[in-house]
């Protein structure tokens, strides 16, 4: 014990030959490849390392103190505390890349009811940098159950504490903001508190480059439709995608997964897309590093009259790209239970979100914002198009959606592949879809 | 879309008198919508036929009819009020029958009234089987492969179709699953097709494919009318598909299900509530197989339920409110989530931190030779919710509220399997396993305490489910209670051994200090109550506040603390040290009221009903309304009183000592209230006053409001309340206490027969016969469970007495009579179970003038502070005092809307300092007969002999109102639901000296046109007076035709069966008033109950019934 925990990089996954096959089932796709699913390592009765156990503590940068034991990995947690409040998902969640760099603590008390299924994960590995729970269930009963939330952790080596008030967390984060975090063994306890005080945000880490591919990859080479017709070709920059959103992309596209530095030139000449795509993932939009280079890359495929879609991060990316500020929130929105306003058809759809920053609305400003007063510089719109609010939350009034006037693009921010969450924005695939074959000219 | 200002005003139906399958929800959802209904400024009218709901209290709606809900009055009454819109949708199956009734005829459109909410078409396409399939198929969603049928020859071809067994039998438009049920051959088929067949509004039962042992859940579901739909709860029942949703243990949220198993579900949820084209509420039933991951839609009710009071209370979202303003044209989005307030908006899902479980009440305990078995359809009168940050501590909080038996499991012995002689010798012997491994198998009330008595027994839990087909997760969650309950007992510790680490441990899974103790003590054969100082739960409770463990609270918000919440809505649970920023109330010092807490009467259950809950939330009003903090504990999830705003706080709470007390301390309350909530409430009085000294030591300074427990004691102590009675001049019943078989015969032999014999403190007459020689004698005590604590009280019978029921109040110094009630039927007949009239019909003035006097003496005598009921009998010029409640009676509701007294207020208020002489009494009015009948649940309880005694039976009451009593009679006649018989044959049998008093009520049903028929010696006594008769055998003369004989074949529209002696079981008598209840045939068992209905049969041939204004006398 004792071990301070260390980000893991997308890189040092053990990462092709896996579970996860966007590209299978569809017609025309020979070979695809496939890629490593973060409960592989279960599912192929990998040896999994010993947990931690015993008394530990939790400590917030604010001051406050929770006592509980510890599971998962033999390591110390650390990092940005933030909660969701999705009930059921907890293994989506686990392995969805935009939690690197945070505690996810769950709301929902009993966390590892139904275990953790095959083929299930949201990426390669498990990226909080720790994780609190109420109670982590140790006997868990599904038909698809391989293995416990505690296991999970432990072959990705990361630490957990449960039997914490997770109410009282969630609370303090509600009312105090996102606030940094450690946790490890009882008796580490003055080791902690120093490392606490030198702790920085991992908002100014790099949190892209860590979740995110190094090379371009082509998910389902060939691809058809139907009516025996190639589909479409779309880049999919990869920000710290999650594996539905990559699936729900097979669906209407052939899809090239790329970096998030790729640039757009190489994907139009190279790789002759026909359209863009920008994914979720973690951080701070406004980080200079790989995100920065991705929003480059929107704006250029705006600025060249692409289409292009963006979730989350990317729509994060669009706004910065499109002159907007983003800001960074109290607490965020994660969970399954957002409710989404279209301000075009008036409807709500209830969706899946998980974001700590968002895009602040060009009239109400930077609304449910944390009290740091944390947000990117202004900047100039990159790409020369007028962009408008198409989706507001119904509870904050902040933006949760952009169209570019006059231009086959739009952007999201919360998940329309839901995993965790509901399907109410499902279809906002199918509509990129056409979009994108309208732009081209009625199909082909 | 904001709301619609076409409307005027909105008509909104109830749901009539409580019974099985119909509870107190729809009292719930019908104030929560009429209340939303008029803070949007709409005129509503509430129709309802139950006197005892809040809803159609005067100042609830703006207008008020307590009449039938039947579609003739309902159409009467929109002639006269000439509504702009009705409200269906919150008053259960009766009134979704009743709109679709009146929608079919054309009613509605004549009278320009407009069904809002769901849709006729809505209501069609969810409820006829036929329509709903085809709308499941026309949009893919799986459904069981089932056929309807309207006749028998259809239902044996279907069951030919299908070609498996077992088969599912399910009536269509019925409530609680009535006459539904599980086939496993073609006999049973039969037997089961024909009640549903004629159960079926529409005659139509469905046959279906047998998906028993699937796991059964429910969604509830919210849509507007812009199509935005969300999902505010998802429920899992623990026992699988085969168990009426309403009878089964069920958990909010999901347990064992992934997101893609929900999200699934979810699509399906949400895409036939689009197709259906549902507006407001809905509930969805799914089957799911948890092996292959199969789905099935089972049904879906198309308004509020029972579910849906129970999503409310679980997730903290007000469902019949928001449907209520969505039926008049809000949508979703632009409403606040009143929970969380400004913020957030309704179109949400609530997202819970916190594990909710559900146990129904069953009546089994009263009705023990009731057949227990759980099916598809209800038996249960009521339910009780719990909250807890695990399963385990939800489950055994709940246990702890259903107030059955012990609070919390024990190991069974086989004292369980029946009480009576040698229960306390049965109780040293375990229960065999083949008795255990039957109680597994088949779901009764006793299920969930044999699943923990299996893991005690270290049953594996493959095994467990193999037997049982329970998801294994929730075995898991039961072993760990059966495994901690081992560890307590391996710890070999007394009470002040044991560590703040064990206790904190064992108390956030819901062990209750007096379970710890029974644990420790390893459960001896003599009960928790039997542990000495030391070792029993004032032991633990003392070592737990030494140690300063006391439960948290934490908040119900509907959004698992992300918004600050509204909503002062707690439950408890144990879990960290310090009170670190959560949930916290006020701070004391800002908390400037006086803090006065009512406890509220748990479960609706025979006997304990809704009228309960009346008074409670009455009393909080009156809190309220005097400037003062209402802090009310219940665990009801089905009532207004636990509506998230009718208190300023409210604790879903066991109502057990331990748990009250830590209410008590933590709002560091001022006062309590306990004479609202039924027994339970002051069945508190006397061990909290014993604990109150312990409590003081922890800074609590409360004092008990209203009636002393000096006073409780002297009305209920049956010694001491008859030397209150000698010393004031009352006369009462010969009476004696036996505390053991010997005992109980000599005071029988002393006081001669018949005699009334009941144990002692007991809610609805409980056990309570009329035994009438030394066999039903012997027959009784070989079924009576006595102990020295639990003594038998033998009372003299009094014959041919009149019973009278009196609701009072008094303060100290005044005492202001509500009402004299005078009963139907003669006393021995349960005061809860018989139909009683307002004012008394029949009693001199000089007799009634005594009453009153006798009310004031004993209201003053024994220092009552608040309300009371005193029953008296009068048997020629003798006025006996029956009992002294000290207490919010059943009646009290019934007295307030009959005479316009606020009884419950004006009681809250002398009870919390306001005398008599500084309140504004209403002036009492006359001019008018109202009338309360019973509601019996026979039909739904097999096995139960359907005659009224002693025992009370009834689940809930109707009233009736006219200026004429026979008018007012039969309005409330018509309202129990029990036809009223207009022509055909009257079957005749009564005691043979009763004969000579049959003649004119023979006569008059000679006269009505009625065909009589009576047993050969009835027969000649009517023909000596010319009137004519036609032998019908007795049953035991094995000749025919006999009664049953006649009933089946149609000949018999009315019954007089007047029983020779009540109590033990006669069987000709049981077996015709048994049949006579599945062919719904009505029966009288009194002859003053015959002269009574032969007066209402003839205001019933004479036209239609006027309805009126429930306020036209105030």
């Amino acid at each position: 014990m004792g071990v301070r925990f260390r980000p893991k990089l997308m890189s040092e996954v053990s990462f092709s030959s896996g579970s996860f096959c966007p590209g299978s089932n569809r017609r025309g796709v020979s070979n695809p490849p496939s890629f490593f699913d973060a409960a592989d390592a279960l599912a192929n009765g990998e040896e999994i390392p010993l947990g931690a156990q015993g008394s530990g503590v939790l400590l917030t940068a604010d001051g406050g103190r929770y006592t509980g034991t510890l599971f998962g990995a033999k390591t110390h947690g650390e990092g940005e505390l933030v909660f969701t409040t999705g009930m059921m998902g907890y293994q989506e969640s686990l392995t969805d890349p935009s939690f690197a760099g945070q505690v996810l603590t769950f709301t929902y008390p009993l966390i590892g009811n139904y275990g953790i299924h095959k083929g299930a994960s949201e990426s390669a590995a498990v990226w909080p940098r720790g994780v609190v729970v109420r109670h982590a269930m140790s006997q868990p009963d599904h038909r698809f159950s391989i293995g416990t939330v505690d296991e999970l952790l432990r072959s990705h080596g990361v630490p957990g504490i449960e039997n914490i008030d997770t109410r009282s967390i969630t609370k303090r984060v509600r009312e105090l903001g996102t606030v940094l975090c450690v946790f490890g063994p009882v008796e580490d306890e003055a080791m902690l508190n120093a490392r606490l005080k030198v702790l920085v945000s991992p908002d100014l880490e790099d949190l892209v480059d860590e979740v995110s591919i190094s090379d371009p990859v082509v998910l389902n080479p060939g691809a058809l439709d139907d009516l025996d017709r190639p589909l479409p070709r779309l880049g999919a920059l990869d920000c710290g995608i999650k594996y539905n959103i990559l699936r729900n992309l097979c669906e209407h596209f052939e899809v090239v997964w790329c970096p998030p530095e790729t640039q757009f030139s190489m994907l139009s000449e190279q790789y002759e897309i026909d359209a863009l795509f920008c994914s979720n993932g973690p951080g701070d939009p406004a980080h200079p590093g790989k995100a920065t280079a991705a929003r480059d890359t929107l704006a250029a495929a705006v600025r060249a009259g692409m289409p292009v879609m963006g979730i989350c991060l990317g729509h994060q990316l669009m706004g910065l790209a499109s002159g907007l500020q983003t800001y960074k929130m109290r607490y965020g929105h994660r969970g399954a239970n957002q409710p989404v306003v279209d301000l075009v058809t008036g409807t709500v759809a209830i969706t899946s979100q998980n974001h700590g920053f968002a895009v602040a609305d060009p009239e109400a400003g930077m609304l449910a914002a944390h009290p740091s007063g944390a947000s990117s510089p202004l900047g100039e719109n990159l790409h020369g198009a007028e962009v408008r609010v198409r989706y507001i939350n119904a509870n904050d009034r902040t933006v949760e959606g952009l169209d570019i006037v006059d231009h086959p693009s739009f952007t999201v921010q919360f998940h329309p592949e839901a995993c965790p969450g509901p399907h109410d924005a499902a279809p906002l695939f199918g509509r990129f879809r056409s979009i994108v074959d309208e732009h081209l000219g009625g199909g082909f | 879309m904001p709301r619609r200002d076409d409307l005027k005003t909105i008509m909104v139906l109830g749901s009539g008198p409580i019974k099985i399958g119909q509870a107190a929800e729809f009292d719930f959802s019908g104030s929560q919508a009429v209340q939303a209904l008029r803070e949007d400024g709409y005129e509503v009218i509430l129709v309802n036929s139950n006197p005892a709901t809040i809803q159609n209290d005067p100042e609830m709606a703006d207008i008020i009819y307590i009449e039938p809900l039947i579609p003739d009055t309902i159409r009467r009454i929109m002639e006269i009020e000439q509504p702009c819109a009705l409200l269906a949708g919150m008053g259960g199956q009766t009134a979704l029958n009743i709109a679709s009734e009146l929608a079919h005829d054309g009613s509605l459109e004549r009278l320009g009234v407009e069904l809002i909410g769901s849709d006729l078409d809505a209501i069609d396409k969810a409820e006829d089987r036929e329509l709903f399939n085809q709308v499941c198929e026309s949009i893919g969603l799986p459904i069981s492969e089932a056929i309807a049928c309207n006749s028998m020859d259809q239902v044996l071809a279907a069951a030919d179709e299908i070609g498996s067994w077992p088969i599912l039998i399910r009536p269509a438009f019925t409530l609680g699953g009535l006459g539904g049920g599980t086939a496993w051959d073609l006999g049973q088929l039969v037997e089961i097709a024909t009640l549903g067949l004629r159960n079926s509004r529409i005659s139509q039962v469905l046959i279906e494919e047998s998906i028993l042992g699937w796991q059964e859940l429910e969604y509830e579901v919210m849509r507007d009318g812009a199509d935005n739909a969300t999902i505010v709860c998802t429920m899992e029942n623990i026992d699988p598909m085969g168990v009426h949703t309403g009878e089964s243990t069920v958990v909010a949220p999901l347990q064992s299900f992934s997101d893609a198993d929900h999200q699934i579900l979810r699509d399906q949820a949400l895409r036939l509530i689009r197709a259906l084209n549902i507006k407001g509420g809905c509930n969805v039933q799914f089957a799911f197989n948890q092996f292959t991951g199969e789905t099935r839609v089972i049904e879906v009710n198309p308004r509020v339920s029972r579910s849906s009071a129970l999503a409310s209370k679980a997730t903290g979202y007000p469902i019949a409110r928001l449907a209520a303003k969505i039926a008049v044209g809000y949508t979703l989005d632009e409403l606040p989530n009143p929970i969380t307030g400004d913020g957030t908006t309704a179109a949400f899902e609530p997202t819970l931190d916190y594990c909710v479980v559900k146990i129904p009440r069953w009546p089994f305990d009263k009705f023990r030779t009731a057949d227990r078995t759980l099916g598809t359809s209800m038996k249960s009168t009521g339910e009780v919710m719990a909250i807890g940050r695990n399963f385990e501590e939800a489950f055994l909080k709940a246990w702890a509220s259903l107030e059955q038996g012990c609070a919390h499991p024990r190991p069974l012995t086989r004292a369980d399997e029946s009480e009576g002689d040698g229960m306390a010798e049965r109780a040293l012997s375990e229960l065999p396993d083949s008795t255990l491994v039957e109680w597994c198998r088949v779901a009764t009330d006793r299920r969930m305490g044999a699943l923990i008595e299996a893991f005690r027994r270290s049953w594996s839990v493959e095994k467990v489910h193999e037997i049982t087909r329970i998801t294994r997760w929730f075995l898991y969650r039961f072993e760990n209670i059966a495994q901690t309950e081992r560890a307590i007992t391996n710890t070999h510790a007394t009470p002040a051994e044991l560590t703040r680490e064990q206790l904190k441990a064992w108390k956030s899974l819901g062990f209750s200090d007096a379970h710890i103790a029974d644990a420790l003590a390893g459960f001896p054969a003599a009960g928790p109550k039997s542990l000495q100082p030391g070792f029993n739960e004032e032991a633990v409770m003392k070592r737990r506040h030494s140690l300063g463990l006391h439960p948290r609270y934490r908040m119900v918000d509907s959004c698992a603390a992300e918004f600050a919440a509204k909503t002062p809505y707690y439950y408890s649970t144990y879990e960290i040290d310090d009170d670190v920023g959560v949930d916290l109330l006020p701070n004391l010092e800002e908390r400037t009221k006086e803090r006065l807490v009512t406890v509220g009467s748990g479960p609706i259950r025979i006997g304990q009903g809704i009228e309960f809950d009346y008074g409670c939330v009455h009393a909080v009003k009156a809190i309220r309304a005097a400037g003062k903090d209402a802090v009310l504990i219940n665990n009801n999830p089905e009532t207004v009183s636990t509506d998230f705003d009718t208190s300023d706080r409210l604790y879903f709470e066991p109502l057990t000592l331990e748990y009250v007390s830590e209410v008590l301390l933590r709002e560091q309350a001022q006062g309590i209230l306990l004479q609202f909530g039924g027994q339970t409430a002051i069945n508190l009085a006397l061990p909290l006053n014993e604990r109150l000294p312990l409590l003081k030591s922890k800074g609590l300074d409360l004092s008990m409001m209203g009636t002393s427990c000096d006073a409780i004691d002297e009305a209920s102590d049956r010694e001491r309340f008859e030397a209150f009675a000698k010393r004031i001049g009352l006369k009462m019943p010969r009476g004696a206490t036996g505390t053991s078989s010997d005992d109980v015969r000599a005071a029988v032999e002393q006081i001669g027969f018949p005699v009334l014999i009941r144990p002692s403190y007991v809610l609805g007459g409980r056990g309570m016969e009329i035994l009438a020689n030394q066999q039903q004698v012997d027959a009784y005590l070989s079924e009576a469970y006595l102990a020295p604590d639990k003594p038998l009280l033998v009372d003299e019978y009094l014959g041919h007495a009149t019973e009278i029921d009196v609701d009072a109040a008094a303060d100290g110094e005044d005492v202001l009579v509500g009402a004299i009630m005078e009963h139907l039927e003669e006393a021995g007949i349960h005061s809860g179970d018989s139909t009683c009239f307002i004012p008394a019909q029949n009693i001199p003035e000089s007799m009634l003038n005594r009453i009153e006097e006798q009310t004031k003496a004993i209201g003053i005598g024994l220092k009552i502070k608040g309300c009371y009921n005193i029953q008296f009998a009068i048997q020629g010029d003798k006025l006996y005092t029956l009992e002294v409640n000290p207490r919010s009676s059943r009646t009290v509701p019934f007295v307030a809307k009959a005479t316009g007294l606020p009884m419950a207020r004006i009681a809250a208020n002398i009870t919390i300092g306001i005398p008599l002489s500084q309140q504004t009494i209403p002036q009492r009015t006359s001019g008018q007969v109202c009338v309360k009948a019973p509601v019996f649940p026979f039909i739904k309880l097999r096995g139960l002999d359907p005659a009224p005694g002693p025992e009370m039976k009834s689940t809930g009451e109707v009233y009736g109102s006219d200026v004429s009593a026979d008018v007012a009679y039969l309005k409330a006649r018509i309202a129990t639901e029990v036809p009223v018989a207009s022509e055909g044959g009257a079957y005749l049998t009564v005691r043979n000296d009763d004969k000579e008093n049959l003649v004119p009520i023979a006569q008059n049903l000679v006269d009505l046109g009625f065909t009589v028929y009576a047993t050969p010696g009835t027969c000649d006594v009517l023909r000596s007076h010319n009137i004519p008769a036609t032998v019908a055998y007795r049953i035991a003369d094995k000749n025919h035709p006999d009664a049953l004989d006649l009933m089946r074949e149609g000949k018999v529209s009315f019954i007089v069966n007047v029983p020779t002696v009540s109590g033990g079981a006669v069987r000709d008598g049981n077996m015709m008033r048994r049949l006579a209840v599945e062919l719904n045939i009505p029966f009288v068992t009194t002859l003053r109950g015959a002269s009574m209905e032969v007066a209402a049969m003839k205001v019933a041939l004479a036209g239609p019934l006027e309805p009126r204004r429930l306020t036209v006398h105030y």
